[in-house]
């Protein structure tokens, strides 16, 4: 475990970390391959999910049998789950402080909500850092769309990798471009359906996030 | 790394200052220069003036500020410094150009404030990036753009 009070014994409150992204990027399929690494890692965890009216990404990762599925909280936005990440934040922190208050050892909360395709974007009221998810399926010309989402997030993450050859996206270009549109912030790839890609997520999230290298 | 949580002070604060003086004297002074749109973070990692991988973390209920002190102690200190947010001002010629400009500001998610008749929109990145968006306002002689703030 990574230490998680202060010199003098102050608890230090979990990082935050946001994983956005448009519709079937793939950003459950991501929670679901960091919580087995993260939590490989020692790392003490919990997720909140948002979505629209129901708390099904939710009942998914509590289905899944990785994690305990008290530590998994739903926040149902009732309306563009963006609302809720940006504009007004404040459910998500209220299930952010509710998890610390039941898990009081807790070193990480992952916060995944879609939302507001290219433009969602993350308050910094609620997270430390945030991740942004697109994928090759959505074709390769999306980080040259510049969209909030893709150019501010602190992680892109461009998921489906394998899919690239079957929908005509060539990765290294898609790639660069990705890192010119970023003025060369950190863009990783992954394949969420194989777990590749998933320990360089990790070891960003372990150096930048957790203070851990 | 040195690894910092929470703050310990504020460079103007008088006991904290006669401390200062004496760091001082012996250059052990750092300061960590936060970019104006990072610092609401509550957590980042970023080096020093002089080099030092500083990781971060604050309370969830503690406000950086300039000058902020992050670490002091065995004639070294770290101070945070922040550069001006860069800002653009933009005044609306009547209501109508009012209602055209903060439907725009609302829909493109801009951080702005407001002073008076004058949107004050808040700068993540080049201006010209933002005047792009609004271009047709701006062409129209909708807009005053104030420079001279």
């Amino acid at each position: 475990m990574i230490a998680t009070h202060d010199a003098k014994g102050t608890r230090m409150a979990a990082a935050r970390v946001g994983i956005g992204g448009p519709v079937g990027s793939g950003k459950t399929a991501l929670v679901e391959r960091l919580i087995p690494s993260l939590l490989a890692r020692g790392i003490d965890l919990a997720v909140i999910t948002n979505d629209l009216v129901t708390a099904e990404d939710a009942e998914r990762i509590r289905r899944s049998g990785l994690i305990d599925p008290a530590r998994v909280s739903a926040v149902e936005a009732g309306a563009c789950p963006h609302t809720v990440i940006r504009e007004d934040p404040s459910l998500n922190i209220e299930a952010a402080d509710d998890l610390e208050r039941r898990f009081p050892g807790v070193e990480l909360i992952l916060i995944e909500s879609g939302g507001d395709n290219l433009a969602s974007t993350f308050s910094r009221d609620l997270t430390d850092f945030w991740m942004f998810v697109i994928d090759v399926g959505g074709g390769d010309d999306i980080p040259r769309k510049r969209g909030p989402g893709v150019v501010r997030c602190d992680l892109l993450v461009i998921n489906k990798t394998d899919l690239a050859p079957h929908v005509g996206v060539e990765l290294a270009p898609m790639l660069a471009q990705a890192l010119d549109v970023r003025d060369g912030r950190p863009v990783l790839l992954t394949n969420c359906r194989k777990g590749e890609g998933i320990d360089a997520v990790v070891s960003a999230l372990e150096r930048d996030v957790l203070f851990r290298a | 790394m040195l690894r910092l949580h929470g703050i310990v002070g504020h460079r103007d604060d008088p006991e904290v200052q006669s401390r200062l003086h004496h760091v001082e004297h012996h250059g052990g002074i750092e300061f960590l220069f936060v970019p104006p749109h990072e610092a609401g973070r509550k957590r980042f990692r970023l080096a020093t003036d002089k080099g030092t991988d500083c990781a971060v973390s604050l309370e969830r209920d503690e406000v950086l500020t300039d000058g902020a002190l992050l670490f002091l102690a065995h004639g070294r200190a770290v101070i945070a410094r922040f550069g001006e947010q860069a800002v653009w001002r933009l005044r609306p010629r009547d209501a109508s150009a009012a209602l055209g400009l903060g439907w725009h500001a609302g829909n493109l998610h801009w951080r702005v404030r407001f002073e008076g008749d004058v949107l004050v929109v808040l700068l993540d990145g080049p201006t010209d990036e933002y005047r792009a968006r609004i271009a047709h306002l701006l062409a129209a002689n909708l807009l005053e753009e104030i420079t001279d703030v």
